[in-house]
């Protein structure tokens, strides 16, 4: 059971996910409650194949549970049909994967424009989004680059980009420093830190250790279920100094 | 799938070729079996004769005929003249001959059921039988008089009905129509049956001695200048207005191989389309494992080669099924069988044309391939999609179905092209069907009332077939093309789902993306299909049927596509989303 | 040698000097070859000077180091309980916490699993501070490129944390 304070602005009550039966039956999710609280950021990590993914495709209406519930803004999501689904993630979630999932033949703006564009908003003010959002990230003179002249932390940081066209409630992410080598890493944890700053509501998948360091708190699971919670905001390890060894 | 479709061109080139091949054999048959005539000279009384009937000199003309050198033999001259004929409730025109009960040496017609004339009986030609729907048995009326019908019969002496008058025919009475049919009575019979209006003529058959001279025979006994002469003609030209019949059919199953065959082109082109990044893969698969060109040629060859000749040995078999049906001399011949014969050439040819698309389809790959480097041919980047920014741009000012419709028509021009190239050809095939069709109506429209006119029958029969198997290819290359684009945009719908769009979005965008093509190709398919109708028609004026038939056309077109694209786009649509990202890590 | 090794090592039971010796050979594999017996024994003696081990004198042999037995006493006891929940990290020897986890597993006095989670939670709270730390001065700074220099070992020490919970799971399952 996770708690947070405050009225979650995501939560899930014995999510299920499961795939197969009798002998072949996977349990991905096994009987998960989770709470995120409004401006928090929650990491989640655990070793590979364990779930994290699927949770966070469940939270995020990407994926349908086979049990449970999960509510997203005040709104139940588990018995939403496709149509209102589609709206909630124009809405409300933005995801960010570990592949980017950028349309190749787009360049970077027109990206970033899309969910706008999805949404109905008018050219003009999705094209100005856009132009704000690449700023926001750091890419104000990639504008017009397509995906394969972008570096691999570049495209990630324009599918952030992205993921936050429409103002979204949260912002989930899976992996994103997964095919990022460190330096890359890094800009992108600057971006997370900059955005929890701004207060967006951040839930994170990752097997990096500094990528979950920024975050609030972190939950840890193992074979689809929770093990683990640490609130790393609570109390420090002590003087930085201890850290190098300068103290006894 | 390229099995199909290979197999449906090489059926159709079969048909086309086999058709083609069609000798005049009905033709040949019934002059032998009833002993046809080389010549036939016919008089006809002269118009300001106040006896309406034929002078003596003409008689004397006739007879000096039938013993000019050369000539061999001749029966006749036999007394023809003209009635209105009622059978079944219906009103004909008969053109009658009067014969002798015992047989002739030179055209004696072939009965082909019940028995020859007798007093008070009548023998019909049987192609006029089956327009009149009479039996040997029933009983119709010559000008008001009650006869017998007691046989139905064939002859190579006259074009079968409704073709008699392919030389005109002098004909005075308002209610007879200028297609009539042709009738056997005794000599007497008819004689009673001639009027004032309708005088007796005369018929004379000949036999040469050489067949082969009879033009040159009626070159020099015609006299073109004279209407009281005995007009003559040949057998070769009977023997024609036979095949013209044939020769109409066999040219509109032209049309259509060619119509077919193209269809059929642009869905290997497709087909081929689609399956090139896994194939140049595959070839950089080879090449990385160090395959020689020859290897990888061979390879791939290997892989098409087997298909190609399956589908060439299935479409020979279905054109030799289907050919029959479509290839029938008509009633007033006497035909074969069983089904015409698949020459060795034949076969040939289609074998040949399977196994050039085969060579096609394998080498494209690998020719691509083998111009790019075996690093990028690996790499799934051998296929970017194009871009065209004016079309994202303008996509971005559309509803949300149109813009996902036009993006995904701009990553592939070549492939939407094709599309509308497709529709063309098959809107442009229905065109000049309705085109010859409404040709047909108004010919008929000159019969009789009533009757069934079996050239246009037969001719209405054979555009429905053709039209029916362009329809159906055409569907199968708007599925395939369908299928093919959902495969290929599988990402950009999973990517533009996750960001926010609809099932119904990406399934109405997918439609559009086709259907958009299909009216484009439906409008110029409109004027293709009159360029093709005036192109082959020939002589004779132009029919044009009326104007919402064409509306029809391109409706129809619109519909038929959506509903044929709706089903894999739906089905594309709502794979779920998280299957195709984790799959594509793009 | 760290004493509270030793002390841990006669936790599950009381012990001659020569299977101590055994024992933490086992433990280190090839890294204890470097141990020599003499060190173990000096440890022993200091410990038992300490109070926090009692020894006894196997009958009827002679007064020699291998030959006695070894014991906790209720204050060791109480020292080794205080040791497994301590946090100290200590760098760079690894061997220490390897053989917290050894000789707790061995012992039965705590679940090694949570031992590393445990430290996993507080190494990750080090790591957040030392990351904020690092991002708030100025790029290439000496003081950020140092801290990075931290954070990055840090976050090398918590990948090996991963791996010992892992295997310790996998332990736990085939035993």
């Amino acid at each position: 059971m996770s708690t947070a304070i405050g009225t979650p602005i995501l939560s899930a009550r014995g999510l299920r996910k499961e795939y197969g039966k009798e002998e072949g039956l996977v349990r991905a999710v096994d009987t998960v409650d989770i709470d995120v609280a409004p401006g928090e950021t929650l990491a989640v990590m655990g070793p590979s194949g364990c779930g994290k993914s699927t949770l966070l495709h469940l939270l995020g209406g990407l994926d349908r549970p086979s049990g449970g519930e999960v509510w997203l803004d005040g709104r139940r999501l588990d018995q939403m049909g496709e149509r209102a689904l589609a709206r909630m993630r124009r809405q409300s979630v933005g995801f960010v994967f570990q592949a980017f999932h950028l349309m190749d033949e787009l360049t970077a703006q027109e990206n970033v424009e899309l969910p706008a564009l999805l949404a109905g908003s008018s050219p003009r003010s999705a094209r100005q989004r856009a132009v704000d959002l690449l700023e926001q990230v750091g890419l104000p003179d990639r504008r017009a680059f397509l995906p394969s002249a972008l570096s691999g932390g570049q495209r990630q940081r324009v599918a952030i980009a992205r993921a936050l066209s429409n103002e979204p409630r949260v912002v989930m992410a899976d992996e994103p420093t997964g095919n990022l080598d460190s330096a890359a890493a890094v800009d992108v944890l600057r971006l997370f830190d900059s955005l929890h700053d701004a207060g967006q509501t951040l839930v994170v998948v990752t097997h990096n250790s500094r990528i979950a360091a920024t975050a609030d708190r972190m939950i840890t699971m193992r074979d689809g279920a929770f093990v683990d919670e640490t609130n790393l905001t609570g109390g420090t390890a002590g003087h930085l100094g201890a850290l190098i060894g300068l103290e006894g | 799938m390229l099995l199909v479709v290979i197999m449906a061109a090489t059926t159709t080139l079969t048909l086309g070729l086999v058709l083609h091949g069609e000798t005049n054999h009905p033709y040949e048959r019934t002059r032998v079996a009833t002993a046809g005539p080389d010549v036939v000279a016919n008089i006809i009384p002269p118009t300001q004769n106040a006896t309406g009937k034929v002078t003596q000199q003409q008689l004397r003309d006739l007879n000096t005929l039938a013993h000019a050198p050369g000539v061999v033999g001749h029966s006749g001259p036999y007394p023809v003249t003209w009635a209105v004929l009622g059978a079944h409730g219906l009103t004909a025109s008969a053109e009658v001959e009067g014969r002798d009960r015992a047989p002739a040496s030179i055209d004696q017609p072939r009965v082909t059921e019940g028995s020859w004339i007798r007093n008070g009986g009548v023998v019909v030609e049987r192609t006029f039988a089956e327009a009149l729907g009479v039996h040997t048995g029933d009983s119709i009326k010559l000008n008001g008089r009650s006869l017998n019908v007691v046989g139905i019969a064939v002859t190579a002496a006259f074009s079968p009905y409704p073709e008699i008058c392919t030389d005109g025919c002098d004909l005075n009475t308002p209610q007879l129509s200028n297609t009539p049919g042709l009738v056997w009575v005794t000599q007497d019979e008819a004689r009673s049956l001639s009027s004032f209006e309708e005088p007796l003529t005369y018929y004379l058959n000949l036999k040469l001695s050489d067949p082969a001279q009879a033009v040159a025979f009626t070159n020099k006994y015609n006299n073109f200048n004279s209407a009281v002469t005995p007009s003559l003609y040949t057998w070769q030209q009977i023997s024609q207005d036979d095949g013209q019949l044939l020769k109409k059919e066999q040219l509109v199953l032209m049309v259509a191989s060619w119509l077919l065959g193209l269809l059929a082109v642009a869905s290997v082109a497709v087909l081929v389309g689609g399956r090139m990044a896994e194939q140049i893969r595959r070839v950089g698969l080879l090449k990385a494992v160090g395959g020689t060109p020859g290897l990888i040629a061979g390879v791939l060859l290997a892989q098409y080669l087997l298909l190609a000749l399956l589908a060439a040995g299935a479409g020979l078999a279905l054109g030799r099924l289907i050919a029959p049906v479509l290839a029938g001399p008509g009633a007033g011949l006497l035909g074969t069988a069983g089904p015409p014969p698949v020459t060795a050439a034949n076969i040939g040819v289609v074998v040949a044309v399977a196994v050039a698309v085969a060579v096609a389809a394998a080498l494209v790959p690998a020719v691509r391939a083998a111009r790019i480097s075996t690093v990028r041919a690996l790499s799934d980047t051998a296929r970017i999609p194009r871009r065209r920014a004016w079309l994202i741009a303008l996509s971005a000012r559309l509803p949300v179905p149109l813009l996902i419709g036009l993006r995904v028509a701009a990553r592939r021009p070549r492939r939407i092209v094709l599309s509308v190239l497709s529709i063309a050809v098959t809107v442009s095939g229905i065109v000049a069907v309705l085109f010859a069709h409404a040709s047909l109506d108004a010919s008929q429209s000159g019969a009789s009332s009533g009757l069934a006119n079996p050239q246009s029958e037969r001719g209405n029969q054979i555009l429905l077939i053709v039209t029916f198997m362009l329809v159906a290819l055409a569907a199968v290359n708007a599925v395939f093309i369908t299928r093919t684009t959902v495969q290929d945009s599988r990402h950009a719908s999973a990517v533009t789902r996750a960001l926010g769009a609809t099932p119904g979005q990406i399934t109405a965008g997918l439609c559009a993306a086709q259907v958009l093509p299909a009216l484009a190709g439906a409008v110029l398919g409109i004027t293709g299909g009159i360029a093709l109708y005036l192109a082959v028609k020939g002589g004779g004026a132009t029919v044009i049927p009326p104007i919402w038939w064409f509306v029809a056309v391109v409706v129809g077109t619109v519909i038929a596509i959506a509903g044929l694209t709706t089903i894999p786009s739906r089905l594309g649509a709502r794979r779920p989303v998280v299957e195709i990202l984790r799959a594509e890590t793009a | 040698m760290q004493q509270e090794v030793v002390l841990a090592l006669l936790a599950k039971e009381p012990s001659y000097g020569y299977e101590l010796r055994a024992r933490l050979g086992q433990a280190l594999g090839p890294l204890g070859d470097a141990i020599n017996a003499g060190q173990i024994y000096v440890t022993l003696g200091r410990l038992e000077k300490a109070g926090l081990v009692s020894c006894e004198r196997s009958s009827g042999l002679a007064d020699r180091p291998d030959r006695k037995v070894y014991e906790l006493s209720p204050a060791g006891q109480q020292r080794v309980a205080d040791w497994l929940t301590e946090m100290r990290w200590p760098k760079p020897d690894l061997a220490e916490f390897h053989l917290k986890l050894v000789a707790a597993a061995a012992a039965g006095l705590a679940d090694p699993i949570s031992i590393v989670d445990a430290q996993r939670r507080e190494l990750l709270r080090r790591l957040r501070d030392a990351q904020r730390a690092a991002m708030a001065e100025p790029d290439r700074s000496d003081a950020a490129l140092l801290l990075e220099g931290v954070v990055l070992r840090m976050q090398a020490d918590l990948r090996w944390l991963e791996a010992c919970e892992q295997s310790w799971i996998d332990r736990k399952a085939t035993s």
